[in-house]
């Protein structure tokens, strides 16, 4: 303890100022990191309740071609998400490019079919190419699909027989999933998207303190203070994942003060989330917040110059990401202890696990987070010997 | 008709409404529990009393809130008596928007569902006349005569006051249905404090002698007759309420007629009894879509052909089934027999289709179940918000009881659904207006949406409903 | 004092320095005068110890750069050929810290601070940020970084390029007190009058090699030139003659 201080009051302490002031008075960094730590959030929000809205609100809009034929049918069908509109006459098709969903065509001899047990047919006209058009068809086969029912129940009973005899079973399905983990579905991507708020955050400012500081001459300044290589990889490791860790922890703020909003409880999910959760949630991502950092620091020192080493921490952000989303696809086991070992793997596991307000096995989460925190010595390590390179410099 | 069809058929008028289930396990103390008709997860408790001589427990069953807040919980009082709260379980699909915000309790009573059913078991066996059925229960009596003795509405409420607070609960809200109804009118009176609002549907008010049930019948079964009348393809049926009461004039004499078994479709050896026949009629009414081909069913049987009633009948078959019957008639014989009078049962069954014909299975029944008299006080005011909900034609609890026997209730509103039969709480848009209410209950409800609540279509001929003839009656025109 | 010993550096398949051999004395100022890919920069660099030496030794108060390069640059002040300033530090905060990275604290921190600011005339640029600064501002805080711990040796790369008078006039009256106060400085350029005016020894560097060692006022009398670049030219250019035509054999 008496040696970090004395380190933060001595030359590395200077050092690691000038890298923080750096980064924090970077606006466009700044405003970067601070907009996608937003923009997810909001957009999660913003989508569950649109979506829901979507779902509750809308009603389908139904033609009703030949109403006359069979007059109940077209009484019988109108609910509160089926709109019926009775027409004298239309083509489907025209009707289907306007404002209907769904074309229902009921034929002249219908009714006196339907009598006499010949079962007519009804022509429903669809686009299955219209986004509506699993929803209408849904809202109608509701309606017809009750009606039917009924009358095959009146005709049953008209003959002496209990209208059970059509159930020779009830299935009672049982939903093993609780209220909490339910929200697992629509949390699913919010590990990922931390994870990727992380990269894009601290990306503008491990570019700037690298390749732009190297394009801008200040690097072979700095580097001839008498300070050893590691620290100065040390203290630039630092201030970027000080703004790509405060951009998650704005991300996490975001999305729980955005929680409440969400519809959650009309899609049976319970908001789980504990505060205990959340300042874990925080904790677990700084070692992987220093991980990005240093590795993008590395990547960006590699590059030619300032634009390639964006380039490459562009695809670098991806991919991660992707990484995580084909090993959730692929039904991997990541629940294994060892697969918490890996970086990212293990936080995404843990931030999973937390959104939705169970514990974390300690253990792991301890052994994952050394583990990561060991290779960001291993890449400062190989860092500080990437200072030593003497293409670092610029040719004069 | 077998005498053995004979409990099946009139438990069924008795409880017919709300869907029974049965559970298959039986879970301890906070566990992971299911409930038939109802998909998610509950929490199932065990809770000893030790004060009885049986030692029995109660089983308490929590739908679990979706999100944690401090609404209070919304308890669910089956009805019957005898049926149990677990069987309510199908309810929860229209409660989940209520379910979102609260836990939903249910709790068996004693001598019910999973809380040591009190079952005598009679319908399994196979016998028997009326005469028959009140041996089967004076032998279930004696063989508990002191528990029979024990169950009670006030040990009920007085449980459901201990479930109350073993959970925790500061208030809770109640559901009541049918029967239900009554044990929450009388928790109110007795522990005003340990309530919030109260939902009450098919009201059965503390001082309604709701087994006197023959008038409530006559006149929903009146409503069906209007309702057909204005429906042209029912219309068309002709005076089928004529035929009905011919029907049954004529029954004993001659125009009785065995009908097949509507399950096995076996032939029968004997006719049903008369009296069956109108508590036959009688229990379609409880429910819209059976009463709906009640018109044609009787006009077939005018003519001789019985397999459409006998259809109908079908419908109703193990309806009962999870009606505990020793706590039927605990119930009914201390709190509501004991207190009607000659004069009361002759004014009831005169001029109507029913007669005594229901009265006279309890009456038959309490006189070999001789337990003590527990009448009730004097209902006093209360003040909490309470939503009443009727169907217009209710054949037990019409809405004339919550309108005249409830003066005492201060804050209350009142929904009748036209047309609508015993239990409305799942139907058309009445789910929300309940979870409206209880998230608002001193708010008045707007009710227009109940309007558009409608009878099934009436059963027009052998093909069903009449898709070719226009059926739609005027929006409000049930109601009058 | 800096001794540089036999030193060579290849980048590549390229040699930038041939066995290259000078000091540069304390209370001097010594000039490294070539052109362009001379090898300047490398050798400078080689001294600040951000490059490092195929062979040969470097010694600074007599540290060795290859064995303890970070006491080394505690003794050193080095202006880079440009300056890299921060442009989001004011320039208190770019001395402040770059003072405490050389381990300054405290009073003498303070006193430090002063002392450039007074020197280096900064009083006015003190608390602005060192965006938009001019050529001669710039340079000016560059040199207060080099000087702000005081070092016992100054290195300077190119230092007068782009400056207006009133900067290198500064910059000259700063380099002589210096020299006087004892300080070594080595200066690397190719402008003759400046090399001229300032410096106590000029060693004339070409193909990485020196070609010419001594005053001014020597060096034109070795090559027998009345002014220092025809001497330059004379012994840059007429040794890479003498070497390219020796070389074929």
């Amino acid at each position: 303890m008496k040696r970090i201080k004395a380190m933060l009051h001595g030359p590395m302490g200077a050092l690691l100022q000038k890298e923080l002031l750096e980064t924090w008075r970077d606006r466009r960094a700044l405003w970067m990191a601070i907009c996608f730590s937003l923009l997810f959030p909001v957009m999660l929000a913003g989508g569950s309740i649109f979506m829901l809205k979507k779902h509750t609100e809308e009603s389908t809009r139904l033609a009703l071609l030949g109403a006359d034929f069979a007059p109940l049918l077209a009484d019988r069908l109108r609910s509160d998400s089926l709109q019926v509109d009775a027409l004298e006459e239309g083509e489907p098709q025209t009707l289907l490019a306007g404002d209907y969903d769904l074309v229902l065509e009921v034929s002249e001899g219908f009714a006196g079919d339907y009598r006499n047990f010949e079962a007519p047919p009804l022509y429903l006209y669809i686009d299955s190419s219209a986004s509506s058009s699993g929803r209408a068809e849904r809202h109608l086969q509701e309606r017809l699909g009750a009606l039917q029912q009924l009358v095959v129940q009146q005709r049953v009973t008209a003959r002496g027989l209990a209208p059970q005899l059509l159930a020779p079973w009830r299935l009672e399905v049982r939903d093993v999933s609780t209220p909490s983990r339910r929200g697992a579905m629509l949390l699913a991507a919010v590990p990922g998207l931390l994870i990727l708020t992380l990269f894009v955050a601290s990306l503008a400012t491990s570019v700037d303190t690298s390749a732009g500081e190297r394009e801008r001459l200040s690097l072979e300044t700095l580097l001839m203070q008498p300070l050893p290589g590691w620290q100065v990889v040390v203290a630039k490791t630092l201030a970027v994942a000080s703004i790509g860790w405060v951009g998650a922890l704005l991300a996490i703020a975001a999305l729980v003060s955005l929680m409440p909003l969400m519809p959650l409880a009309e899609l049976g999910i319970q908001q789980a989330t504990t505060t205990a959760g959340v300042v874990t949630m925080g904790l677990l991502l700084l070692p992987l917040a220093l991980l990005v950092a240093v590795v993008q620091i590395l990547l960006a020192l590699r590059s030619q110059s300032f634009k390639d080493a964006q380039t490459q921490l562009s695809i670098l952000q991806v991919a991660p990401v992707m990484l995580l989303m084909v090993l959730d696809v692929s039904r991997v086991e990541l629940e294994g202890f060892h697969w918490q070992l890996v970086p990212l793997v293990g936080q995404q596991q843990w931030l999973k696990t937390l959104l939705i307000g169970e514990p974390v096995p300690v253990l792991s989460l301890l052994a994952g987070s050394c583990v990561t925190l060991l290779l960001v010595a291993v890449a400062v390590r190989i860092g500080a010997g990437a200072l030593r390179r003497e293409n670092l410099l610029s040719a004069t | 008709m077998e005498w053995m069809q004979l409990p099946r058929t009139w438990l069924a008028l008795l409880f017919a409404g709300l869907s029974p289930a049965v559970m298959a396990e039986a879970p301890s103390v906070g566990e992971t529990c299911y409930l038939d008709g109802w998909h998610r997860p509950l929490l199932c408790h065990r809770l000893a009393l030790t004060d009885a001589p049986e030692r029995p427990e109660l089983a308490v069953m929590v739908a679990p809130a979706v999100s944690e807040t401090d609404e209070e919980p919304l308890y669910l009082l089956a009805g019957g008596p005898g049926q149990a709260a677990s069987d309510l379980a199908p309810l929860l699909q229209a409660l989940e928007p209520v379910n979102r915000q609260r836990d939903i309790v249910m709790v068996d009573r004693r001598g019910s569902g999973r809380s040591g059913a009190f079952r005598c078991d009679i319908d399994e066996q196979l016998s028997i006349s009326l005469e028959e059925f009140a041996q089967g229960l004076a032998g279930c009596y004696l063989a508990r005569p002191e528990f029979a003795d024990s169950l009670s509405s006030r040990q009920t409420v007085d449980d459901l006051e201990m479930v109350r607070r073993a959970l925790g609960h500061e208030r809770v809200a109640l559901w009541g249905g049918s029967w239900g109804t009554r044990t929450a009118l009388l928790y109110q009176q007795w522990y005003p404090e340990s309530l919030s609002e109260l939902v009450l549907d098919a009201v059965a008010p503390i001082e309604t002698k709701v087994f006197l049930t023959a008038q409530a019948a006559e006149k929903a079964l009146r409503k069906l007759e209007r309702d057909c009348s204005r429906d042209p393809a029912c219309a068309r049926l002709g005076d089928w309420r004529e035929q009905l009461d011919q029907l049954l004039a004529e029954w004993d004499s001659g125009a009785a007629h065995p009908i097949p078994d509507p399950l096995t479709g076996q032939p029968a050896a004997k006719p049903m009894a008369r009296w069956e026949l109108a508590n036959g009629i009688r229990a379609m009414l409880y429910d819209p879509v059976a009463a709906a081909q009640l018109p044609f069913a009787v006009t077939q049987a005018s003519r001789g052909n019985f397999a459409p009633l006998a259809g109908l009948s079908g419908a109703f078959i193990h309806a009962a089934d999870s009606m505990a019957m020793g706590l039927t008639f605990s119930v009914a014989c201390a709190e509501e027999l004991n207190r009607i009078t000659a004069a009361e049962v002759a004014a009831d069954s005169r001029d109507s289709f029913l007669g005594t014909a229901f009265y006279d299975l309890f009456r038959r029944g309490c006189d070999e179940w001789p337990v003590r008299e527990k009448p009730y006080r004097e209902p006093a005011p209360r003040d909490h918000p309470v939503l009443l909900i009727s169907g217009e034609a209710d054949p037990i609890t019409p809405p004339r009881y919550a309108e005249e026997a409830l003066d005492y209730l201060e804050d209350k509103q009142h929904l009748v659904v036209a047309g609508g039969g015993h239990i409305n709480s799942r139907r058309g848009c009445i789910p929300r207006l309940i979870a409206d209410f209880l998230a608002e209950p001193s708010s008045k409800l707007d009710v227009s949406c109940i309007d558009s609540i409608r009878r099934p279509p009436f059963m027009a001929a052998e093909f069903g409903p009449d898709l070719g003839a226009v059926g739609e009656m005027k929006p409000g025109e049930g109601a009058q | 004092m800096i001794e540089v010993q036999s030193i060579s550096k290849h980048f590549g398949a390229q040699q930038v320095l041939r066995d290259l051999t000078f000091h540069a004395a304390d209370g001097q100022i010594t000039a490294l005068l070539g052109a362009n890919g001379a090898g300047k920069t490398s050798c400078l660099r080689i001294i600040t110890g951000l490059l490092r030496a195929d062979s040969g030794t470097v010694r600074v108060g007599k540290i060795d750069v290859a064995a303890q390069p970070l006491a080394v640059r505690r003794q050193l002040g080095v202006v880079g050929d440009r300056e890299g300033l921060y442009e989001r530090l004011t320039v208190k905060e770019y001395l402040t810290l770059f003072a405490r990275m050389q381990g300054l604290t405290g009073e003498r921190l303070r006193q430090s601070l002063d002392e450039v600011r007074g020197a280096l005339e900064l009083e006015d640029l003190w608390l602005r940020r060192t965006r938009g600064f001019s050529q001669g501002e710039r340079m000016k805080v560059s040199l207060a970084r080099a000087l702000v711990h005081r070092p016992q040796h100054l290195i300077l790369d190119e230092p007068t390029r782009g400056l207006d008078v009133l900067a290198a006039r500064l910059l000259r009256r700063t380099l002589l007190r210096l020299r006087n106060e004892g300080t070594a400085i080595l200066f690397s350029s190719h402008v003759m009058s400046e090399v001229l005016e300032l410096s106590d020894r000029v060693l004339v560097m070409a193909e990485g090699r020196v070609v010419g060692a001594g005053g001014p006022q020597a060096l034109m009398r070795e090559a027998h030139c009345d002014n220092l670049e025809d001497a330059f030219v004379s012994l840059a250019y007429g040794s890479q003659r003498e070497q390219v035509e020796g070389e074929p054999a």
